[in-house]
């Protein structure tokens, strides 16, 4: 199965490839392809899009409650007491380089987060792709009873990161493939510490401002990195899918979308998300980000 | 505490109501038409270099509909739905004074600007996507 999803992602990077070298003969140059993104963000998921230097971002995330738990009752989750919400701010220093600072209503994480576009998609195609790195460290805010008896301040570390390669195939669509690692330093035991997870993002546009969104976010069950004799659903991550509508404006994106994890920060969503989307387990959530210039 | 009777409330939503609506009347007509803009001589002289290019025109409607359209409307009449709470008048992109500018006077405005017509060079950083902007305010003409 992993190596038919590999083989499936192979092919559609490399004919996308071959698609766009016959589309871009028109104008021989080596600038960056612009816009290969709306916003930094997707749904959960970071794109490789760096706003301009000297750029200072706003964001708020929110998830409500199950839209299947209670139905209509609870308005498919709108009224539901387990809503999660994240606040940050990123600036990036330089081209390519942003960092980030957030507070998570779950476990009432302090997250600090590191983006760096190092590669960039030409449009003469001569670099067909665009890939970045991502790291994010969190520090759980609980109370110290939350970690056990031995409680140590690093108990509360988390770590999150990421390669991401995308590629513009053209002005309505454009896709991205991630692998993570994330690593929690404690968990409870029949949990693992570590996990290392591949997704696949994707942005459909259909006017100049909108466009579809998509994600599909897999933490792999890997044996040789597993500290269980099995993996079971006590004690391992589901997929994390995601589906939604954004529109963009100059300084501001707006994303309205269903997810799968509760979670807003990455290393959660790939190590604690029970939630299982072929089973409807979906939430709906919005993200506002606004940006300014100096 | 005292309780808020139906009659007041009626009365308060009613004086919000006029004050909103006299608030709607009033702002156009404090609206001035913008200076005559000062230019620099090079952006003057400067030349689109990418008149008729496939990809600009393209790209300069996607840029137009996103960092412009909400002022300057979607035909460039000045109409868009913030227009009205600008102080100054954002112009009309169709009329033969607007297109007599130069491509590098557009340029100037757009990438450098003033006042509320803020520069978008920080926000367009490739001037490739400025001149896109100009291709596409061109198209504006009646």
């Amino acid at each position: 199965m992993k190596k038919l999803i590999l083989n499936f992602l192979l092919i559609v990077f490399i004919s996308g490839t071959a698609f766009a070298q016959g589309t871009t003969k028109e104008k021989k140059s080596d600038k960056p392809v612009s816009f290969p993104w709306d916003s930094e963000l997707l749904i959960d998921n970071q794109t490789t899009l760096s706003p301009p230097a000297k750029t200072l971002e706003c964001i708020i995330q929110h998830r409500f409650g199950l839209v299947n738990q209670n139905g209509i009752s609870d308005l498919f989750g709108l009224y539901a007491p387990g809503a999660n919400i994240r606040i940050g701010i990123n600036y990036t220093v330089i081209k390519g380089l942003t960092f980030g600072y957030g507070i998570t209503k779950k476990n009432m994480y302090n997250d600090f987060q590191a983006k760096w576009v190092f590669l960039h998609q030409t449009r003469s195609n001569r670099m067909p792709i665009t890939m970045a790195v991502f790291g994010d460290f969190a520090i759980d805010g609980r109370s110290n009873s939350t970690f056990g008896t031995t409680y140590k301040f690093i108990d509360r570390f988390s770590y999150f990161s990421q390669l991401i390669i995308s590629r513009k195939f053209a002005d309505w669509l454009s896709l991205e493939i991630t692998g993570s690692y994330t690593h929690y330093n404690m968990v409870t035991a029949e949990r693992n510490h570590d996990n290392i997870g591949v997704g696949i993002n994707g942005q459909i546009k259909f006017s100049p401002q909108s466009s579809i969104l998509f994600q599909y976010d897999i933490p792999l069950k890997i044996q040789g990195i597993s500290e269980q004799s099995s993996f079971t659903d006590a004690n391992s991550s589901k997929p994390n899918f995601g589906f939604g509508y954004q529109v963009e404006t100059s300084g501001h994106s707006f994303q309205i979308y269903f997810t799968t994890a509760d979670g807003i920060l990455p290393q959660d969503i790939y190590m604690n998300n029970h939630n299982d989307w072929t089973k409807g387990d979906f939430m709906i959530g919005f993200t506002i980000t606004r940006l300014w210039n100096f | 505490m005292n309780k808020i009777s139906v009659n007041n409330l009626i009365g308060l939503f009613a004086l919000i109501l006029f004050i909103g609506t006299m608030t709607a009347f009033m702002s156009p007509q404090t609206q001035k038409k913008g200076a005559k803009w000062v230019i620099p001589q090079k952006y003057v002289k400067m030349k689109n270099p990418y008149v008729g290019n496939k990809r600009d025109m393209k790209m300069g409607r996607m840029l137009y509909s996103k960092y412009c359209k909400s002022c300057h409307g979607s035909k460039g009449l000045g109409d868009g739905p913030k227009a009205a709470k600008l102080k100054t008048l954002p112009g009309d992109f169709s009329t033969a004074k607007f297109q007599a500018y130069t491509d590098g006077e557009l340029y100037y405005m757009t990438a450098v600007g003033r006042d509320e017509m803020k520069g978008y060079s920080k926000k367009i950083p490739d001037e490739e996507n400025i001149w896109a902007l100009v291709s596409y305010m061109r198209t504006m003409k009646k």
